[in-house]
């Protein structure tokens, strides 16, 4: 499994624990905000709190890294009505207070125990509604899932604050101790997500006769597209030897050489009619 | 089965939806304003989906019964499909609505009553009049030839599959043993029969369990049943009285002559060829939008990367041959049933 994870919290804190639990290191030089990687391809980055704050830690990430199939899980503190301190939920609904707009993050199978989430822009104190609340995730949510499919990001968080322990009495420091409590979970979560980037990049990866043909030939939008599906044809067909051979040969042109690439595929489809017909 | 429940507000308290939550009480219940929210975003991916499907309930709004493409099921003068749930528990590559749905969640509409209104009016709309009086037997009024009419209860879902849930069969095969005037046609891969062979066999309702090859099915049925255990389960329903049909789709030219002959032999090995409702064929085909979804989806997938040709806007696979082929594969059939109650399916 070598799937790529991006995982964005707000505060220092709450990446402490994950920076020691994953090894990560801090990317230098610091940009506009602090991000830390590791060679198992988990990068973190300290996004500080609010929507706002969120959605653009996810687009700096995104602009910084080179283009592939990437998980998203935003991980911080919530407040909660009743959930206990430390009670880690998987969230499966948020809520935007301010626009109202709702967000749906899939329900991976893996038993932890889910919960709709409200994102507010002020700390919430009356805690009327029977969700978690946050100051990101709706942020978050909608800046990861314009990158990639929404099947790619989730939003886990740590009751830090409820009705018995209101959000002005927190005590910011327990924060890492709050995340190490919950580092199996977290752990399940990040391998099942790099579970699922691994098969986006197995599903929808091209093969790497595309990039070298796009560099010696000059095509159209029309063409490259072209290009792209008779690639992929050829590695489902199990013809990834003939695609090989066929990026060695010089054509003239990229016409010339959707040509041969269309003739070829043909000759497949035929050849596999014929070893059927000769099973017969 | 499920990873999680999605529920609209308005359904919350319908017994049937009640009763699917008790049963679900250890997944998540997410309540949502309406099924789209979840069911119609954009950006999901239906495969990575089908790995983690949930079931959504909801209320169907609007047109419930709706006309069956032309060609589409056995000749009848009125054919229309409804649609109970949208989507299928099943994984199979050649299947279209992984290219017509964003999402590979399940949506369970559980206002079957307002789904039968409909189905009524249709019936009467359609010159099928009202039920028949009591003490008139079914096939009396079945055999009087008045507005025929044909719903499919298959299109967008496996019609048994999640029977144990939705209990569709249970409520829907009673109404429809009410209605004689009228056939309804459960299309299935489901061995899900226990419901049926409780009820007493209702003669317009049609089981029509549909087959690929042996080879056909362990590379292109996901989590389907056995062919085996099919026509196990088929045998049972027709030694019980019930009507059952088989549907032989898609047929891929990827199966030579030799696995349809074995399929035949099989299937008509266990079943009694005359008492069959009907049997029929039909190819591979998808409309041309779909199949494009289909294919972004599934890049990697031999059956798809092969040529292909497009017809009023249908895609099926090359095969030069074609006619010459189906018809071979016709002859092979004929040895078993009866012609008259053959046809092709062209939709």
């Amino acid at each position: 499994m070598n799937g790529e994870v991006n995982l964005v919290v707000a505060h220092s804190l709450e990446a402490k624990a994950l920076i020691e639990g994953f090894d990560l290191g801090e990317v230098e030089p610091r940009g506009e905000f602090r991000c830390y990687e590791n060679k198992q391809c988990i990068t973190l980055v300290i996004s500080g709190m609010g929507v706002r704050n969120a959605a653009n830690a996810v687009g700096w990430l995104q602009e910084r890294q080179s283009p592939g199939f990437r998980a998203w899980l935003n991980l911080g503190i919530a407040g909660h009505p009743s959930a206990a301190l430390g009670q880690g939920l998987l969230i499966n609904r948020i809520e935007h207070r301010r626009s109202g707009e709702c967000f749906w993050p899939p329900i991976p199978n893996l038993g932890l125990p889910g919960c709709g989430l409200v994102t507010v822009d002020e700390p919430e104190t009356t805690y009327e509604q029977d969700a978690a609340f946050d100051m990101e995730a709706a942020g978050f949510f909608a800046a990861a899932a314009g990158l990639t499919a929404t099947d790619l990001v989730c939003v886990f968080k740590i009751v830090a604050d409820n009705r018995e322990n209101p959000v002005n009495e927190v005590n910011l420091e327990r924060v890492p101790e709050l995340f190490l409590q919950q580092e199996s979970a977290i752990r399940k979560l990040v391998d099942h997500l790099r579970g699922r980037s691994a098969a986006f990049a197995d599903w929808y990866g091209m093969p790497a006769e595309f990039e070298s043909l796009l560099r010696g030939y000059r095509f159209s939008a029309t063409r490259k597209a072209a290009l792209a599906q008779y690639c992929r044809r050829f590695r489902a067909l199990g013809r990834q030897d003939r695609l090989r051979e066929l990026a060695r040969v010089r054509f003239r042109d990229a016409a010339s050489l959707m040509t041969a690439m269309r003739l070829e595929l043909a000759r497949a489809n035929e050849s596999g009619e014929t070893s059927r017909r000769e099973a017969q | 089965m499920f990873s999680a429940v999605y529920i609209e507000s308005e359904v919350r308290d319908h017994p049937r939806a009640c009763a699917i939550l008790e049963r679900y009480r250890d997944l998540p219940h997410i309540e949502c304003e309406r099924f789209g929210q979840i069911f119609n975003r954009k950006a999901q991916n239906f495969r990575m989906q089908k790995q983690y499907p949930a079931l959504i309930l909801a209320r169907k709004h609007g047109r419930k019964v709706l006309s069956a493409p032309a060609g589409y099921g056995f000749e009848a003068e009125q054919s229309h499909y409804f649609s109970h749930m949208l989507n299928c528990i099943y994984d199979c590559r050649y299947c279209f609505l992984q290219g017509m749905y964003r999402s590979a969640h399940c949506v369970l509409f559980v206002n079957f009553e307002d789904f039968a209104d409909a189905i009524r009016q249709s019936i009467v709309a359609n010159g099928g009049g009202s039920p028949p009086p009591d003490g008139l037997l079914v096939e009396e009024v079945t055999h009087a030839g008045a507005g025929r009419q044909v719903f499919y209860s298959g299109y967008d879902c496996d019609s048994l599959a999640l029977e144990p849930v939705s209990k569709f069969a249970e409520f829907f095969v009673p109404f429809f043993a009410k209605h004689p005037q009228a056939t309804l046609e459960l299309r299935t891969k489901s061995t899900q029969i226990s419901g049926l062979l409780q009820m007493a066999p209702a003669p317009n309702c049609i089981v029509a369990m549909s087959f690929t090859t042996e080879a056909c099915a362990k590379q292109w049925e996901r989590d389907v049943p056995s062919i085996k255990k099919r026509l196990k389960a088929l045998t049972r329903l027709q030694q019980a009285g019930w009507p059952v049909a088989i549907r032989f789709e898609p047929l891929l030219p990827e199966a030579d002559q030799k696995a349809y002959a074995s399929l035949f032999e099989l299937v008509f090995s266990r079943l009694d060829a005359d008492r069959l409702h009907s049997t029929s064929t039909g190819l591979f085909r998808m409309p041309a939008d779909y199949f494009r979804n289909t294919l972004k989806l599934y890049p990697d997938e031999p059956l798809f990367a092969r040529e292909t040709r497009t017809e009023n806007g249908v895609v099926s696979l090359e095969q030069p041959d074609r006619e010459a082929w189906l018809a071979e594969l016709e002859q092979m059939l004929f040895r078993h049933i009866d012609p008259a109650n053959y046809y092709r399916c062209a939709n």
